[in-house]
């Protein structure tokens, strides 16, 4: 049985209170924050400062934009960071960047800043895995032990599962991913992206009434979405769809809220499937949701339903750490640092493609 | 349309997945007829899908599946006989096969202990209980290399029927005894579970069900290389002229693994 013979953990509570600022920039979200472990094995938040670039309704993020505003704003928000922390960059013990996956542009510009800092203060850099950093941020807050991880966010959609110092991959997206599919189509009807367009489609889709029959693609653990995107737009090009309409169910009409509440159900509904099939696969009734798509309560209402069905529990985080954020490097980083592992200057490159499996989780039995 | 619910109010829970809940049932053909055991797939409600969603979903996977043994039956695929569709209930009936899984023969174990995978280290120095190699030879008078070739004929009728299993693992196939007369019999292996089953012409489609069951023979068998390779041998064998293609595209398939690299 999981769990009956649980092994000892490789990570020993640290003899002194460890500190590491984290930095991540992998998309358009520029974050740094500060993380303490203590000597009894807790983790606090010091700060998590997050500054994210805007661009109009209709438009997304540039790769050259995103690092250009990431470059304008590295130093107030690491300053805002540290101060909040109540610390100064002498007490950190090791700066933790993002080596990928992500955007070329936006990660190259925060890793440059990483190492700037690592060179001033004289401290060890430790690259991160941006999907490791979501998991082990989501297990530190939510206290969940062994959980099925569903990671959905702009640029990743996958299902992962522990096993052996690894975070094994049990299904993902083919194409695209499910917080792309979600901003693309919040650009075609023209929502904002303030604060993001995944929020703007889900209170839209709270005034949705009629479902929408879109392709339902579940490929054994793995899911489709680029066709559901084509297939959502070419109901905006409908003669019944009506911009500016409320949604009713006594016309026969289409209405952007209809479109955003068909999406979300289709969506979201194959998400919860393959992670069904994850947790019945393994033997867990644990799941994580993590990644900014995570923040979306229809799909935590909609975890939470099956895993009761299953006997479990839903384990979900708000926008502070679902979202990409400087504090989730910081976990991450510090828990590779406690095992001893730095990331030595000539390595400290970022990559765009970093598989989640790729990673030595040396800090978990 | 109540004759299906009524069913599964008798019925017998065998065992429960994510998809479906297994059972075994009795059907009586007619009220003097003999009872028959069948075997019942019901595709219950996932709550967490919205109602005409999850409605449309269970209707169609029921049919597909319904479908696709129905085309492997037509063309003379072992596999088991239809006996009952609702789709609207979500409620499949199939002919009660006596036998064990290939899974079970090859000890493989039973499915669902993959589940302690990493305590595996811990119940190696068990004692190792009767060779399974010694049951199917005791119960089916098979070796190992004969049941080889028996799926990679198997898989090859299904296979040129353009039908696609899409979940070919050791615990979807099982052998059972037919009785011709009363003292002669013959073993045949039967292909089960056409849950994610499609139909397809392609060359890429069939390399990747060959793929699936070889990764599965991988994970479940341990040192079982030369046994794949006589599936394989078959397989080829019973495609004929089309295995050609096929094996050069397993080969690509093979070097591509499932997962690409993501981008983003």
């Amino acid at each position: 049985m999981p769990g009956r013979l649980r092994k000892i953990s490789p990570l020993k509570n640290p003899d002194r209170p460890y500190y590491a600022l984290g930095l991540e920039g992998s998309a358009n979200k520029l974050g740094a924050g500060v993380i303490k472990h203590d000597v009894d094995g807790s983790s606090t938040v010091l700060s998590n400062v997050r500054h994210t670039h805007m661009t109009p309704p209709g438009e997304g993020f540039l790769p050259r934009d995103t690092a250009q505003h990431h470059r304008t704003w590295a130093l107030k928000v690491i300053e805002d960071a540290v101060k909040q922390a109540g610390i100064s960059m002498h007490d950190v013990d090791c700066i933790c960047y993002t080596k990928g996956p992500g955007m070329g542009a936006p990660l190259v510009s925060v890793a440059l800043v990483a190492r700037t800092l690592s060179l001033l203060y004289d401290k060890p850099l430790v690259g991160v895995n941006h999907c490791v950093g979501h998991i082990e941020m989501g297990r530190v807050v939510t206290g969940a032990q062994n959980p099925v991880v569903l990671y959905v966010s702009g640029g990743n959609s996958q299902v992962i599962a522990y096993s052996k110092q690894r975070y094994r991959i049990f299904g993902e997206t083919l194409d695209i991913a499910v917080g792309n599919c979600l901003d693309r189509f919040a650009r075609v009807i023209n929502l904002s992206n303030d604060p993001f367009p995944g929020y703007n489609i889900e209170q839209e889709a709270k005034k949705g009434k009629r479902l929408l029959p879109l392709p339902y693609t579940t490929k054994g653990m793995d899911v489709s979405l680029s066709g559901i995107l084509t297939a959502a737009e070419a109901y905006t090009q409908d003669k019944r769809y009506r911009a500016d309409a409320q949604p009713t169910l006594d016309e026969d009409i289409i209405t952007p809220a209809d479109l955003c509440f068909s999406l979300q159900e289709t969506v979201f509904a194959m998400l919860v499937e393959i992670t069904e099939r994850a947790m019945a696969h393994i033997g867990s009734k644990e799941v994580l949701i993590v990644g900014g798509v995570g923040s979306n309560e229809r799909l935590q209402q909609m975890m939470g339903t099956m895993a009761e069905e299953r006997g479990g529990r839903v384990f979900a985080t708000d926008e502070r750490f679902c979202i990409d954020n400087g504090i989730m490097i910081a976990q991450a980083g510090l828990l590779s640092y406690r095992m001893g592992d730095t990331t030595p200057m000539p390595k400290s490159t970022c990559t765009q493609r970093f598989r989640t499996d790729e990673v030595y989780v040396a800090w978990r039995a | 349309m109540t004759a299906a619910p009524d069913i599964l109010a008798e019925a017998i829970l065998i065992s429960q997945g994510a998809e479906a809940a297994i059972y075994q049932a009795i059907l009586h053909q007619s009220p003097s007829s003999e009872a028959t055991p069948v075997f019942l797939k019901y595709r219950f409600n996932k709550q967490y899908r919205h109602p005409t969603l999850d409605a449309s979903l269970t209707r169609s996977r029921i049919a597909g599946e319904a479908r696709a043994v129905l085309k492997c039956l037509r063309n003379g695929v072992h596999v088991p006989g239809i006996r009952l569709v609702d789709a609207s209930q979500g409620i499949l009936g199939f002919e009660w096969i006596e036998g064990k899984s290939i899974r079970m023969l090859l000890g493989g174990g039973a499915e669902g202990e993959e589940e302690t995978e990493y305590t595996a280290d811990l119940l190696e120095d068990e004692d190792a209980v009767d060779s399974p190699e010694d049951e199917l030879q005791s119960l089916y008078g098979l070796t190992p290399d004969v049941l080889m070739a028996m799926i990679g004929t198997e898989i090859g009728k299904m296979h040129l029927a353009d039908v696609i299993h899409g979940d070919l693992t050791t615990s979807n196939m099982m052998l059972r005894r037919m009785f011709s007369t009363a003292s002669s019999s013959t073993v045949e292996l039967v292909l089960v579970d056409f849950g994610l089953a499609y139909t397809s012409t392609l060359v890429e489609d069939k390399a990747v069900d060959l793929y699936v069951l070889e990764r599965a023979f991988a994970s479940t068998h341990p040192d079982s290389e030369p046994l794949f390779a006589t599936v394989l041998q078959a397989y080829g064998k019973t495609m004929g002229k089309e295995w050609a293609n096929i094996n050069r595209r397993l080969d690509d398939v093979r070097l591509r693994g499932r997962k690409r690299s993501m981008v983003g």
